[in-house]
């Protein structure tokens, strides 16, 4: 065996034992006294766990809030074990956590527990996400009204559009630091919209039609694509706007005639 | 590229402290004078945002040091582009005075453990760990510092000293070393080593900067949590090293049960006294 296969050989036993339910022999491998050694390799154990479970609290508050510490800590586990880190900055791991939460036997009681969770990953996304811009609006007035309807716009990259059957915001909004955790409504669905404005990160309800329209926009349609039925969309649009949520736009090509 | 910082160096003869977000505030309130401020590479990865924002608003009175827990440069995995390309885009952003990285691993086939493990000290791994740290010294185009760990356990296999390994390391590739006391100590005592031993190994040439932190004593043993003062013993190891040092930028961290900030500071003023009288006419001039 090579030195660098030896090495490998080394790391993946060492990692194995780190999440191995009983013992794994790798005790035979370390120096000094069997049981010690246990022992201390159960502090690395420990720790990996603390790590992996912390980057989630971290990402997931609200959703720990919700379920408390011990139903928490055993859920990281579970999906720790079927998802491991797969990126060296734990400030990413994570993204899969809603749709594990959704499947979770043991939240069945709490249906919306993968919605509010998927929620909180667009706000943790929007906080590290690339900075921009912002639109160009004296081009965008150029366009023209006879060229509006071609505008597509490309979104800031903060920009999320949570939907859910389940008021998700109300329940996100009332297990903020403060809050008793009592929502201030019981009636969904909340569509909303996710944004960083200032260094902040916002959310905002949308009606339906908004949330449409807001969703089709960002899905590349161009506004008069976007705005079905000649549904006036200037609220809307204005509200993109002023949120910095739009970073650019192409007018697109006038079609021949 | 231009640059877009100050150029700024820390001041050996004072202390720096990590900078950590509930203290975002208050520091820019403050401006402490202070040596220099560290952060958790990977804590700055992201695309944008606040907090590159507040580090590119702190860069612009402060000397920066990048202190990386993600790399893994002794896996046996490949060295991670991704994460070193992200190193290299937060470093030509913040242009640090300061970048390191520690002598561990942390992750197995793509698989992150989050927490830095122990390398055996055998010579496949000083080939391996040295071919490492001359590759991310490369892609960066700067001289690394390389941190000593914790290690609650120890190998079979190992066959070199700890601090012959550090120094070989730093001789071979020509980083410099993060000398970290009380990961020195918490080894020590948790191995029945001697800590000064580590000391005695390291050129005090290569020795770039010096971390301070607070440790927890266990019944399994000694572990580095960063979450309480400096403990005794290493401010002997401290006033001790730099004895033989002379000054070196040197960190205080705390990263776990982060206390107000002048606790912080306090600590950062204790080292600053000790790193002073290093200084002093009664140092001997080697």
């Amino acid at each position: 065996m090579s030195g660098a296969e030896a090495l490998a050989r080394l790391q993946a036993e060492f990692a194995a034992a780190l999440v191995a339910e009983g013992d794994s022999g790798f005790a035979s491998r370390l120096a000094g006294e069997r049981a010690l050694a246990l022992r201390r390799l159960a502090i690395y154990r420990r720790a990996v766990e603390a790590n992996r479970g912390g980057a989630l609290r971290s990402a997931y508050p609200v959703v720990a809030r919700l379920v408390g510490e011990a139903f928490f800590g055993e859920a990281a586990r579970r999906f720790a074990r079927d998802c491991p880190p797969d990126d060296a900055d734990l400030n990413r791991y994570g993204p899969g956590f809603p749709a594990f939460l959704a499947a979770y036997p043991h939240a069945s009681e709490l249906p919306w527990l993968g919605d509010v969770a998927r929620l909180e990953w667009a706000w943790h996304e929007a906080l590290m996400a690339a900075d921009s811009p912002g639109l160009d609006f004296g081009a965008l007035a150029r366009v023209g009204e006879a060229g509006q309807p071609r505008v597509r716009f490309r979104f800031h990259a903060a920009v999320r559009l949570v939907r859910s059957a389940w008021p998700v915001l109300a329940i996100w909004e009332a297990n903020q630091p403060g809050r008793d955790g009592t929502p201030d409504r019981e009636e969904g669905a909340d569509d909303v919209l996710v944004w960083r404005e200032d260094e902040r990160v916002r959310a905002a309800l949308l009606a339906p039609p908004e949330a449409d329209f807001v969703a089709r926009l960002m899905e590349g349609a161009s506004l008069g694509e976007a705005a079905e039925d000649g549904w006036d969309f200037s609220a809307a649009l204005g509200r993109l706007a002023a949120g910095g949520m739009l970073a650019g736009f192409s007018a697109g090509t006038p079609v021949p005639s | 590229m231009p640059a877009r910082h100050p150029a700024r160096a820390p001041d050996p003869g004072r202390a720096g402290i990590g900078l950590r977000t509930p203290h975002f505030e208050a520091l820019a309130a403050r401006r402490p004078a202070l040596s220099f401020l560290e952060v958790h590479s990977e804590n700055y990865f992201a695309d944008g945002g606040p907090a590159l924002a507040w580090l590119e608003r702190f860069r612009a009175d402060y000397a920066v040091s990048l202190h990386g827990v993600g790399l893994s440069l002794g896996s046996a995995d490949p060295l991670d582009r991704r994460h070193l390309a992200r190193l290299a885009r937060l470093a030509a952003r913040i242009e640090p005075a300061l970048v390191s990285e520690h002598l561990c691993w942390s992750s197995v086939g793509g698989t992150h453990l989050g927490e830095l493990l122990p390398l055996p000290y055998t010579q496949e791994a000083l080939d391996h760990v040295c071919a490492r740290v001359a590759e991310v010294q490369e892609c960066l185009g700067r001289r690394i510092l390389v941190e000593n760990v914790a290690a609650y356990v120890r190998f079979a296999s190992s066959t070199i000293p700890e601090g012959e390994f550090v120094a070989e390391v730093a001789r071979r590739t020509g980083c410099g070393v993060l000398l970290d006391l009380n990961n020195a100590w918490v080894n020590a005592a948790n191995h029945g080593t001697d800590a000064r031993d580590l000391l005695r190994a390291i050129d005090p040439a290569s020795v770039g900067e010096i971390h301070l932190a607070g440790h927890e004593v266990t019944p399994d043993g000694l572990v580095d949590t960063h979450g309480a003062p400096v403990s005794p013993e290493v401010w002997t190891l401290f006033a001790e090293a730099v004895g033989r040092l002379g000054p070196v930028p040197t960190l205080v961290e705390w990263d776990t049960d982060i206390p107000a900030l002048d606790v912080l500071l306090a600590e950062a003023g204790r080292a600053d006294a000790i790193l002073a009288r290093a200084q002093g006419p009664g140092r001997a001039v080697a």
